[in-house]
């Protein structure tokens, strides 16, 4: 254990804190105007997530990659029975109930599925249409069930899987032609079919939100006075008009940003993207012993990115409003969780390079 | 154990990482840039933004100005009111918010909609009243609803509250929401659509003074426009109160005992020329101007022949008849045609310009002087001295006496009246003047055209011997107890002798005090001097005369003009009754009612 200490990046560990606590600070902000202790709760979790994170990290990497698949099918039975006990009691939402904290199960589901493709990638030189047919299974099977919970936005982040893996593998071009024709058709078909009129109201007011100030397009317009009125400087800590008087919507998940830019101004957003910067930068940047190792970190790193670039652009309506919270930052006990301990197979596959075995 | 073959090469690793660092570091700046975009070049409009989302305006109604008449009784005061106003832009389902107003209010939706389109040119944020004095079911009925109709907004607004009701309408006016056309006006600069104004009377005329200053609070509000904090509070100012002449007390008691006629009464303190009464009637109930008035009731006085909502006083026009006898005279004694020993012999008729024209005491009077011809308003008198005049003549007299222009006692729309002259008729209706008009215009009829209150200033005038009285209404205008500004009475000197009057009055005291045609009015120990009027409909030589005056609306007007006392006049009074029929029984005894009243 202590060489798993003596290993550890601890700098860039100190940085996911740090970006874990100003996450709080926030929390605690917006908490004045939810008039709800959510950074108690929020405190509380990250407190399970540093626990968690120490734990997984003890545990061999061998293992971690061999029950991935089994871990896989145990996390997508759980969403198929919630969805089924969702459609019997009607209300059922996403959430497992283990006494007083919720667990949302879907946040979960993104390790096995980085571990499992990690291992098919390290595997093959080339995508072919059967590679291509296991990677659409493992991410296929748990998107619709989290689709039709629904969490599109969730669902739709686990895209970024399929995209790193056509970007790191070579893969044949017949895939990519027959994948744009199904992407264009099957955009087609749930525009028309499956979507529901909210969900397409913020589709369309993402390209005019102006016209739909008062409806749809209020959250992106709200959000984008919060984070222009905070100026260079911002307005001070618990001083943003726009979070304390209740015009931000979701402030303290999905819209944790604009309340950062509202209240620290321009100074703050860059403090916190330097921060993710580093994460990024030291996680992308490393020696791996084996390929899949090499795979999963960037597999699982991408994720992150991919959400956090969708989280902030959303804020500064760059893009369509997903209902997808900033990673490590926003409130969301199952968010931190998975992420702690998807960074500590991270950290535990570093340490690996420097360990003999 | 698991041991990989390596597909990557170190190198490969490498490649990829440093292709990867590269992306995040231009992903990183583009980021910062497009923050640095709103953050720092567009920070000033997004802060104008964050700044109109909490901060908001809310104005509150001013009262409007006290009205009190001389004794300090308040016959204007204001009442707190809820409104129903309606926020256009925050509209969800029009024809919902129709049908509902409908239901709550029962105006019809056509009406409604009328309502709303007044307002086109009006920012969608601003509050169009729609309702006035709802009920306290009905503002709590709405309130229950304000989730489902959040364009809704219920005010509390002063309305205008008249606590004598009836009594004094025409004096006080009523309020109106202002026109289109009003709005245009420069005088209506400062006011807004949906604003209430003095439509008429002292309402009207006074409405710069009535006017309060509107309070603003500036308050802090939240996303769902709950007030959260008050940053900044400006209290409404109080109009200006409004101090009359008029004698309340007497108002009333006129307003009673003329209740059952159609006409106007006017009293006047002839130590001012502020004015203790004005009736009219039939008059109205300004009240029911202060909410919205219904379709019905507006229709009743808008087509009610006896025209409740016109100020007789000022506004209506009828010819002096017999009254105008004292002008005559005044202009005979001043021309020098006829002296106090000028003597006419009266036989019922007189044969002028190939005409008869008859005396209203058929049998005749026998021979009048001036004082007789007064007293028993012969007829014969004056036509014999009106073929000796020319109407021009007459109509300076006249017009210095003040009949025919405005007498600006401070109330709005005020009638001219006409008194006829050769030029003016030659104009106006292309005529050459007969000799024939100006025997008819000697005893007040013909073309002339007066007001009860020109007549009232007339008689003051004489009653004061020569000292023409600036009538007015308005004692002075206060604000917070003090005063902003008092009338001070003026007085016009009329160039005539003082002796002529003192003959036209001992004319006037014999009228009254000597078995005139004015007995009726006499109160003992008041030596009241006075003139009646009865100005015939038809005349006498209508073959149906005696038939068709039995008929109301063929009746002859009543007059009668005077004062008392006679030696140190403090008050004139004029009594005028459409269609009263013989002015000596009913016009006069009302002025000598009125008299003892004031007297008591």
């Amino acid at each position: 254990m202590n060489d798993y200490l003596k290993y550890l990046d601890k700098f860039t560990f100190i940085v996911i804190i740090i970006i874990s606590l100003s996450g709080i600070l926030l929390i605690y902000s917006v908490s004045q105007s939810l008039e709800q202790s959510y950074y108690l709760k929020q405190l509380l979790w990250l407190s399970i997530s540093l626990i968690a994170f120490f734990i997984v990290l003890r545990i061999k990497t061998e293992f971690v990659f061999r029950s991935s698949l089994a871990l896989f099918v145990i996390l997508g039975i759980i969403l198929s029975i919630q969805l089924i006990a969702g459609q019997i009691v009607s209300g059922t939402k996403s959430w497992l109930k283990f006494g007083f904290v919720g667990v949302q199960v879907s946040e979960f589901i993104k390790i096995p599925i980085a571990l499992c493709i990690a291992n098919i990638l390290s595997k093959i030189r080339i995508i072919d249409w059967f590679t291509f047919c296991k990677l659409m299974f493992l991410l296929g099977i748990p998107f619709l069930l989290i689709a039709v919970q629904p969490d599109l936005g969730t669902a739709f982040i686990l895209t970024s899987f399929i995209i790193i893996s056509i970007l790191l593998k070579r893969i044949k071009l017949s895939i990519i032609f027959v994948s744009i024709m199904f992407v264009i058709i099957g955009s087609f078909l749930s525009w028309n079919y499956i979507l529901k009129p909210y969900q397409k109201n913020r589709i369309i007011s993402f390209f005019n939100p102006e016209k739909y100030s008062q409806s749809s397009g209020y959250q992106i317009i709200q959000s984008k006075i919060a984070i222009g009125s905070g100026g260079l400087n911002g307005k001070g800590y618990l001083k943003g008009s726009q979070s304390k008087y209740k015009f931000l919507p979701t402030r303290h998940t999905d819209f944790v940003v604009s309340v950062l830019g509202e209240e620290f101004g321009f100074i703050g957003v860059s403090f916190l993207f330097l921060l993710f910067f580093i994460l990024f930068y030291r996680q992308f940047n490393f020696k791996s012993k084996t390929d899949r190792e090499f795979y999963f970190v960037y597999l699982f790193n991408f994720f992150i990115l991919f959400q956090f670039l969708i989280n902030v652009s959303m804020s500064i309506g760059l893009f369509p409003i997903l209902g997808i919270p900033l990673p490590f930052v926003s409130y969301g006990g199952s968010s931190l969780l998975s992420f702690f301990i998807g960074e500590a197979i991270i950290f535990k596959i570093k340490i690996n390079n420097y360990l003999e075995i | 154990m698991y041991i990989e073959k390596r597909i990557l090469s170190i190198k490969d690793t490498q490649r990829i990482s440093i292709f990867v660092s590269i992306v995040l570091l231009l992903l990183f700046i583009v980021l910062l840039f497009a923050f640095w975009n709103i953050q720092v070049l567009k920070c000033d409009y997004y802060k104008t933004l964050a700044i109109k989302n909490i901060y908001r305006e809310i104005e509150i109604k001013a009262q409007r100005g006290l009205i009190v008449d001389r004794k300090n009784n308040i016959i204007a005061e204001n009442r707190l009111n809820f409104s129903l106003f309606l926020i256009r832009k925050s509209i969800k389902d029009f024809e919902k918010t129709i049908k509902f107003i409908n239901l709550v209010t029962n105006i019809d939706k056509e009406k409604i909609l009328n309502r709303i389109n007044k307002y086109k040119g009006y920012p969608g944020s601003y509050s169009i009243p729609i309702k006035k004095n709802l009920s306290l079911d009905k503002v709590i009925y709405i309130k229950s609803r304000f989730d489902e109709f959040p364009e809704f907004k219920i005010a509390i607004e002063p309305t205008r509250l008249y606590p004598y009701k009836r009594i004094g309408s025409h004096i006080l006016g009523y309020m109106g929401e202002i026109t289109l056309k009003e709005l245009n006006r420069e005088k209506y600069r400062t006011y807004n659509l949906g604003e209430n104004i003095g439509k008429s009377g002292i309402e009207k005329q006074c409405e710069e003074y009535l006017r309060g200053i509107n309070g603003v609070q500036i308050v802090l509000k939240d996303n769902l426009g709950r007030i959260q904090k008050v940053l900044s509070e400006k209290n409404p100012k109080i109009g200006k109160k409004i101090v009359l002449t008029i004698d309340w007390d007497i108002q009333e008691y006129i307003e009673e005992i003329f209740k059952d006629y159609i006409g106007s009464i006017g009293v006047v303190d002839l130590g001012t020329g502020g004015i203790i009464a004005i009736v009219s009637k039939p008059n109205f109930n300004p009240e029911s101007f202060s909410g919205f008035l219904g379709i019905d009731e507006w229709n009743e006085l808008i087509n009610n022949p006896n025209k409740p909502l016109t100020n007789k006083f000022i506004q209506g026009l009828y010819s002096p008849g017999s009254v105008f006898k004292i002008v005559m005279a005044l202009v005979g004694l001043q021309e020098k045609l006829i002296n106090t020993s000028t003597v006419v012999n009266c036989y019922g008729s007189v044969k002028i310009y190939g005409r008869t024209f008859h005396c209203w005491n058929t049998s005749g009077h026998g021979p009048m002087d001036i004082y007789n011809a007064l007293k028993n308003s012969c007829n014969v008198f004056f036509y014999t001295l009106g073929k000796k005049l020319n109407i021009d003549i007459i109509a300076k007299y006249a017009r210095m006496l003040g009949l025919g222009s405005q007498t600006n006692i401070g109330l709005p729309n005020e009638k001219l009246g006409l008194i006829p002259t050769r030029s003016w008729k030659l104009e106006h209706l292309h005529q050459k003047w007969f000799p024939g008009e100006t025997i008819s215009v000697s005893i007040g009829g013909g073309l002339l055209n007066v007001t009860p209150a020109q007549v009232l200033l007339m008689i003051s005038t004489v009653a004061l011997r020569g000292n023409m009285p600036q009538l007015h209404i308005v004692k002075r205008i206060e604000e917070n107890g003090k005063i902003v500004s008092t009338f001070k009475p003026i007085f016009k000197h009329v160039p005539i002798k003082r002796k002529i009057f003192e003959i036209l009055i001992e004319g006037l005291f014999r009228a009254v005090n000597d078995e005139g045609t004015g007995r009726a009015a006499k109160v003992k120990g008041l030596d009241i001097c006075g003139k009646t009027g009865t100005q015939p409909i038809i005349s006498k030589e209508n073959p149906n005369y005696e038939r068709l005056t039995k008929i109301y609306r063929f009746k002859a007007h009543s007059w009668f003009a005077s004062f008392a006392p006679r030696n140190h006049p403090e008050i004139a009074v004029v009594v005028f009754v459409e269609h009263g029929g013989d002015a000596g029984a009913v016009a006069a005894p009302i002025a000598a009612k009125i008299y003892k009243k004031i007297f008591e």
